[in-house]
């Protein structure tokens, strides 16, 4: 190792200590204050401190650069969970749109369209119970709360296959079942979901924020602090302003920093970035999708039970709200184009003509409000999936540049270890 | 070795910190609070000591006449609050475009022909407006609806906030069970009285007094509420209760609705005289409405009746069951 200033003749016995305040020694090789201080103890000590330092930089900031690597994954983990819970929430209220709407046709409607309406009924629900058990695999944290949603929505298909059965032979017992079905949807199952969507939504900002390039600086900081004092207690002793192992291992601490630190900050603006436009998106348009099928099955409610205008239609005003507050304008064409339809059955039903208005509920084509409600439903859905992907994508994109940089940075500590053993080693060799 | 053991010890804490990610469990809702029933209108009751509740105005002679029976033809429209889910009542007809049908309808069209003479078209001058039970006084006090026929029992409570009609229907208050406690067979429970309650489950509106009184009549009885009797007959369907209590006109039509139940031969519980409910202040259409009650009189109550309740209240045709006789006397 090329040394800045000359080594001692090796026959010099080391000067004994002196505590003397404020001294700076000659650069020559000679120790300062020799035969004093017990130097290569002295120097045994700076070594170990100066390895441990490095090492534990090397091993923290490998650590927080491996959190965030597991934050990351956790963060794409937990988004997945909260469009998950999100898209159970908003399927169980499609069924319970698409199963009212099923009532207003009655048993004598248009075979094929109960046929049509019947088949999605079916696939939502299924949906719903093949999300459930995902969900549960996936955050074991949700389990019990999601056991406790399978036998709600349990109860709740059980209770709309009751109704049906009843409505076919034109028992009025049969809109108690639905109605009944519907409310307690409403009071025992979304209250979880409720909690599902506020657990994993809480879970998901938490992880999107564990990037800690302050942390990295100042672990750097304090691991370059060490090494600064442990250069001038060489350099007092040695008379030589640097020494090139622990200089060596300096340069390694601060690149290894900044690059660690600018690449967490890197990631956690991208995190923020996720957070506040596609995840945002992502949570906003299942939040309208679920408002707008609570919406359309008030409106269904409302005509299955005659007279109860009064009762429903502040509830669809309240869901109506929620969408024009969060639904993408890029949806809201689709959104406006239903409520003009809405609007005409509340006219109708408002002046008891019941013809008319359950026309347009359960009309299957442009005449009708379905078919403007189900393009509604489906773009809300697509802005999810599309969004809900991209920011798990990039989520996990990132993770790997962190995972490698943890590797890294360890290999870098060792390195940096090795350059201060051989320093203080060049001055042992001095010495003796 | 002491090094090592520090080693191992840093990496347990490592290994800690790394895996102490996980999360708190979901928490589940808590428990709902009952809620409260809904609270009835607070009507009180008018100091008439010695009048009959049944009691309402005489129509006299001729054709009463007044200024709300000019409103209403002024306007073409007489608007009635009914039940569209108390099924032989007032209840929708799928196969019949949704029609609204039932017994108390019968009196809604009676009493818009009246006014309306030969002209009476139904879907034109009479509106049907649907009502739930605790809309019937607010709904008569707002002058919302000219008239409520929804199974509405007189009381003299109630005529502090509204008037009837004299008495339409003779209802009383009866059990509806399962066909295993009407079968015969002793051995297995039959229901004869309120006693047979004992141990059972029965249900009726929240807040109701059919519900109150079957508990005086029977304390060991366990009373079910449920939001309408509907809500009970799917509490029965489900098994969840073992009987139903209300009037015999509604238990009639939820045991149309299913075959595994019955309502007993049985001594009524209450007398729960139905009258049309109209508003305090229009006197000349109470009157106009007991006028039209004893037009039908002649023949119209009698079909009505053998329409829509003796069928299932008497099919045995052995009641002598007349409309009742209107009392008069304020």
């Amino acid at each position: 190792m090329t040394q800045l200033a000359a080594a001692p003749s090796p026959r010099m016995k080391p000067a004994p200590a002196r505590s003397r305040q404020g001294f700076w020694p000659a650069p020559t090789g000679k120790p300062v204050g020799a035969g004093v201080e017990d130097t290569p103890s002295l120097l045994n000590r700076l070594q170990i401190i100066g390895i441990a330092t490095v090492l534990a930089f090397g091993l923290l900031s490998a650590l927080i650069q491996f959190l965030s690597y597991q934050s990351d994954g956790r963060a794409a983990d937990d988004t997945e969970q909260l469009v998950r819970v999100q898209e159970i929430q908003s399927t169980l209220l499609r069924a319970d749109a698409i199963a009212t709407n099923l009532a207003l046709i009655g048993g004598s409607g248009d075979p094929e369209q109960i046929a049509d309406r019947d088949t999605e009924y079916d696939a939502a629900i299924a949906r719903v119970f093949t999300l459930i058990a995902q969900a549960a695999e996936a955050q074991p944290a949700d389990e019990n709360a999601l056991a406790a949603l399978n036998v709600e929505v349990s109860a709740y298909a059980t209770a709309i296959a009751e109704a049906r059965s009843n409505l076919r032979q034109n028992w009025p017992v049969g809109k108690e079942y639905l109605s009944g079905a519907s409310a307690a949807l409403r009071a025992d199952a979304l209250p979880i979901l409720e909690n599902l969507v506020t657990a994993n939504s809480e879970r998901a900002d938490d992880s999107m924020g564990g990037q800690h390039p302050f942390w990295l600086l100042l672990v750097g900081l304090a691991a370059v602090g060490v090494l600064v004092w442990l250069n001038l207690q060489l350099a007092r002793r040695f008379r030589r302003y640097v020494n090139v192992g622990v200089a060596v291992a300096g340069v390694i601490v601060v690149v290894t920093t900044l690059v660690a630190a600018i690449a967490a900050w890197r990631a956690d603006s991208q995190n923020d970035g996720l957070q506040d436009e596609e995840l945002r998106m992502a949570v906003d348009q299942a939040e309208a999708r679920t408002a707008g099928n609570d919406a359309k099955a008030y409106e269904s409610l409302r005509l299955v039970k005659r007279g109860s205008g009064a009762t429903y239609e502040p509830l669809w005003q309240e869901s109506a709200e929620v969408v024009t507050d969060v639904a993408d304008r890029s949806i809201l064409d689709e959104w406006e184009a239903y409520v003009a339809k809405h609007e005409a059955i509340v006219r109708s039903d408002n002046e008891d003509l019941r013809g008319p208005a359950l026309r347009v509920a359960t009309a299957a084509g442009a005449n009708g409000s379905n078919a403007p409600f189900d393009a509604f439903d489906a773009a809300a859905q697509k802005l999810v999936d599309d969004n809900a992907a991209t920011t798990t994508d990039e989520l996990r994109a990132g993770r790997t540049l962190a995972l490698i940089g943890s590797l890294l940075t360890v290999v870098l500590g060792f390195a940096a270890a090795v350059a201060v053993a051989r320093g203080i080693g060049a001055r042992r060799r001095e010495y003796a | 070795m002491r090094l090592s053991a520090k080693v191992a010890a840093a990496t347990a804490a490592v290994a800690l910190l790394v895996s102490a990610c996980g999360y708190d469990e979901t928490p589940l809702p808590e428990e709902k609070k009952a809620v409260a029933p809904e609270s009835k209108p607070d009507c009180e009751t008018p100091d008439e000591s010695g009048t009959d509740p049944v009691a309402s105005y005489n129509p006299g002679e001729g054709v009463p006449t007044g200024p709300k029976l000019d409103e209403i033809r002024g306007r073409e429209r007489l608007i009635v609050g009914v039940s569209a889910d108390t099924y032989l009542m007032g209840s929708e007809n799928p196969e019949l475009g949704n029609r609204i049908e039932g017994f108390d309808i019968e009196f809604a069209k009676a009493i818009g022909r009246a006014i309306f003479g030969d002209e009476f078209e139904t879907g034109r001058n009479l509106e049907l407006r649907v009502i739930t039970a605790a809309q019937r006084i607010p709904l008569l006090e707002e002058g919302e609806l000219d008239l409520v026929i929804r199974n509405f029992t007189i009381n003299s409570e109630r005529w502090g906030c509204i008037a009837f009609s004299a008495e339409y229907y003779h209802a009383s208050q009866k059990v509806l069970v399962g066909t295993s406690l009407a079968d015969g067979d002793e051995e297995n429970g039959e229901y004869h009285d309120p006693s047979d309650l004992a141990g059972l489950r029965v249900c009726a509106p929240t807040g109701s007094t059919s519900l109150s009184r079957i508990q005086d009549l029977e304390p060991d009885a366990i009373t079910e509420p449920a939001s309408n009797h509907t809500g009970c007959l799917v509490k029965f369907q489900r098994g969840e209760v073992d009987a139903i209590t209300g009037d015999d006109t509604v238990l009639a039509g939820l045991a149309a609705q299913d075959p595994y139940a019955v309502v007993p031969e049985q001594q009524p519980l209450s007398a729960e005289p139905y009258g049309i409910g109209v508003n305090q202040n229009d006197v000349d259409l109470v009157r106009f409405v007991n006028y039209v009650l004893e037009e039908m009189q002649t023949g119209a109550w009698d079909a009505a009746y053998r329409r829509w309740l003796q069928p299932l209240l008497d099919p045995e045709r052995d009641d002598d069951v007349e409309q009742p006789t209107p009392v008069y006397g304020r």
